[in-house]
């Protein structure tokens, strides 16, 4: 009955089957979640960020839940490009989702060091600019609360990637995440995906002390996805929009009427991230409730439905 | 859907669920079809990440009021917990879930009940081994590490019948040790034995911190007395498995390496998935030949470790 819908989008110059991704760090290099889902049948894979070298994370605990949503502080653990080009790309090579290396580094040239290494592999779609990770001490975030710094590692990156889609991701731990953007997209972003966590601290009262070795962590889940509609309809209205750059929404979505307010806010597609650690099969019944929801609609190309907000 | 390696995402059914102490109750699951067959292999120490989010609440006057002021706190997260024993009956295959009530999601636990359907990631992670060459295996047990260890208690017996084993168990107080039976009542009369160990034909000793059942003190200086006296015991014929607080964890690492004994230890820490996407859980390691340490993943590459490998947080 939905099979006549069209869910398939073109991001960025890529024609995905559907609008559905995984979000970084949410599904590791794609061999963990192939026990549970069948991952050819993602719009796009995120990878979790890669460094330059490989990065032991933080001490535990370095998650802990809170009201619909968690805190993690990992701090970056990868295996380091190198091992990745080894170990992993292997595997993501064979896969059909658009594959998105999100990168990460505590300076413009490591995150452009990355980028070379990988700029031509064939089995990777583009980069994620990992310019928002609230838990690690250098680089990333501070990159991106700049709008002269997202310019210039944007723009960096940007040459460094050659033909590969980049893909610019935004922290809400800004005053004005439209600054933001808008620095991003001038600087040479083929993509934009927001929001990433925010930071945020919980405190275990009998011993006054954080419950996360960090201190603090990136709040996630249900609770922030409100915060994220909104900023994606922001940044789709002020700045996208008009430029014709793709936004990838996300912010505690978890199912699919979730993952539908993304879209009309302005997504053009969604990625899905703490969700996967409770259901990991959420995305493929995302993608057949939005062909679902489409079809009930009469929206013949999901392409109508992006930004329709009223 | 079921994968080569064996683990998935099933439904149980909920066959009983009884409270067998103050805090601690038996939740008897169901796994048929795929589940069973997936269940049929769960090793002893493995784990299974449960959803127990939309379980309801127990009514007001069922909640202990030092759990009132959270107990109404939103579950987003799955639980993981092992099993005390796994059986397959037919096609069929029934896992037995000893939890205490600790939190908003054990509260919510305590409502299941016969015919519930509760979703279900499993089997996961690596559980105890039992290598060849084995003739003693030494059980020791932490309050609420009990349930893995009795699972493994249930498989030496009735799979390893030249393995002779004896199980030390601890707690705060009497009332904390998850076994069914007034152990303090036992402890007087018979000075050992928890009726779980007994069924099974294995010796065991109990530890409280306050002397309320069985020795005065912590269980691992009922490891080491009983280590102490053992005449002829050869260690690389023996192996201590373990499951309890990292501090007892690391005080049977100790007396084990001191002894130069196998041990293995079955750690916890906070997780968020269970399949080793998250990254949240990581132990830290002791590279063999080297100062250095990496973070391995308490889903994945445990829970149970060799304690020589693991550096403890203290």
């Amino acid at each position: 009955m939905t099979e006549s819908v069209d869910i398939s989008v073109d991001f960025a110059g890529l024609k995905l089957a559907n609008p559905v991704f995984t979000a970084s760090g949410t599904c590791g290099y794609a061999d963990e979640l192939a026990d549970f889902i069948d991952i050819n049948q993602l719009g796009g894979f995120i990878t979790k960020s890669i460094t330059v070298k490989p990065r032991k994370g933080h001490a535990t605990p370095r998650i802990v839940e809170t009201d619909s949503g968690m805190l993690n502080a990992i701090g970056l653990a990868n295996v380091g490009v190198d091992k990745f080009i080894e170990e992993k790309l292997p595997v993501l090579q064979k896969l059909k989702p658009a594959i998105f290396v999100n990168v990460a580094g505590d300076t413009i040239e490591e995150y452009v060091a990355v980028i070379e290494r990988l700029a031509r592999e064939k089995a990777i779609a583009g980069f994620e600019l990992n310019i928002s990770c609230p838990n690690v001490k250098r680089g990333s975030i501070s990159f991106g609360r700049d709008p002269e710094q997202v310019s210039e590692i944007t723009s960096t990156a940007k040459s460094a990637a050659s033909e590969k889609i980049l893909m610019v991701k935004l922290s809400p731990n800004v005053t004005d995440i439209a600054e933001i953007a808008a620095a991003a997209v001038e600087a040479g972003a083929d993509a934009l995906s927001l929001i990433n966590t925010f930071t945020a601290m919980a405190i275990d009262i009998e011993s006054r002390k954080p419950f996360l070795a960090n201190r603090t962590g990136g709040l996630s889940g249900p609770a922030i996805k409100p915060i994220a509609v909104y900023l994606v309809s922001r940044v789709y209205k002020e700045i996208t929009r008009d430029k014709g750059i793709p936004i990838l929404g996300m912010g505690g979505i978890r199912n699919i009427s979730d993952a539908i307010e993304f879209i009309i806010a302005g997504a053009s597609a969604v990625a899905i991230g703490t969700a996967n650690f409770i259901e990991p099969a959420c995305t493929l019944h995302i993608i057949d409730g939005i062909k679902e929801y489409c079809d009930r609609h009469n929206i013949a190309d999901i392409r109508e439905l992006v930004g329709s907000l009223s | 859907m079921q994968s080569s390696s064996g683990k998935g995402q099933f439904d149980a059914t909920v066959a009983s669920n009884r409270q067998v102490g103050e805090r601690f109750y038996k939740l008897r699951l169901v796994f048929s079809g795929h589940g069973a067959a997936a269940f049929a292999k769960f090793e002893p120490g493995q784990f299974a990440q449960i959803d127990v989010s939309s379980a309801a609440l127990p009514p007001n006057d069922r909640i202990p009021t030092e759990l009132m002021n959270t107990a109404r706190r939103d579950i987003l997260l799955r639980r993981p917990f092992s099993f005390a024993d796994v059986t397959r009956d037919g096609d069929k295959t029934s896992a037995e879930l000893l939890y205490r009530v600790v939190g908003p999601a054990t509260l919510r636990m305590t409502t299941l009940s016969n015919g519930n359907l509760v979703n279900i990631i499993g089997p996961l992670g690596k559980g105890f081994s039992i290598s060849q060459g084995k003739k003693t295996a030494l059980l020791v047990i932490g309050g609420m590490g009990a349930p893995p260890i009795l699972h493994l208690a249930r498989v030496l017996t009735a799979e390893h019948h030249n393995i002779e084993v004896e199980a030390f168990a601890g707690a705060k107080t009497a009332k904390e040790l998850p076994f069914e039976g007034r152990l303090d009542e036992i402890s007087r009369q018979l000075g050992f034995s928890i009726p779980e160990f007994a069924e099974c034909g294995i010796k065991s000793q109990v530890a409280t911190d306050d002397g309320s059942a069985g020795h005065e003190g912590v269980v691992t200086e009922l490891l080491e007395r009983w280590l102490d006296i053992k005449p002829g015991l050869s260690p690389d014929e023996a192996i201590i498995y373990a499951c309890g607080p990292e501090a007892m964890l690391a005080k049977v690492a100790e007396i084990a390496r001191e002894r130069d004994i196998d041990c293995q230890v079955s750690m916890e820490r906070l997780m968020a998935c269970g399949i080793g996407v998250c990254q949240s859980c990581a132990v830290e390691c002791q590279v063999e030949g080297s100062n250095e340490t990496v973070y391995k993943l308490c889903c994945e590459d445990g829970p149970v470790f060799d304690s020589g490998q693991v550096v403890f947080q203290l």
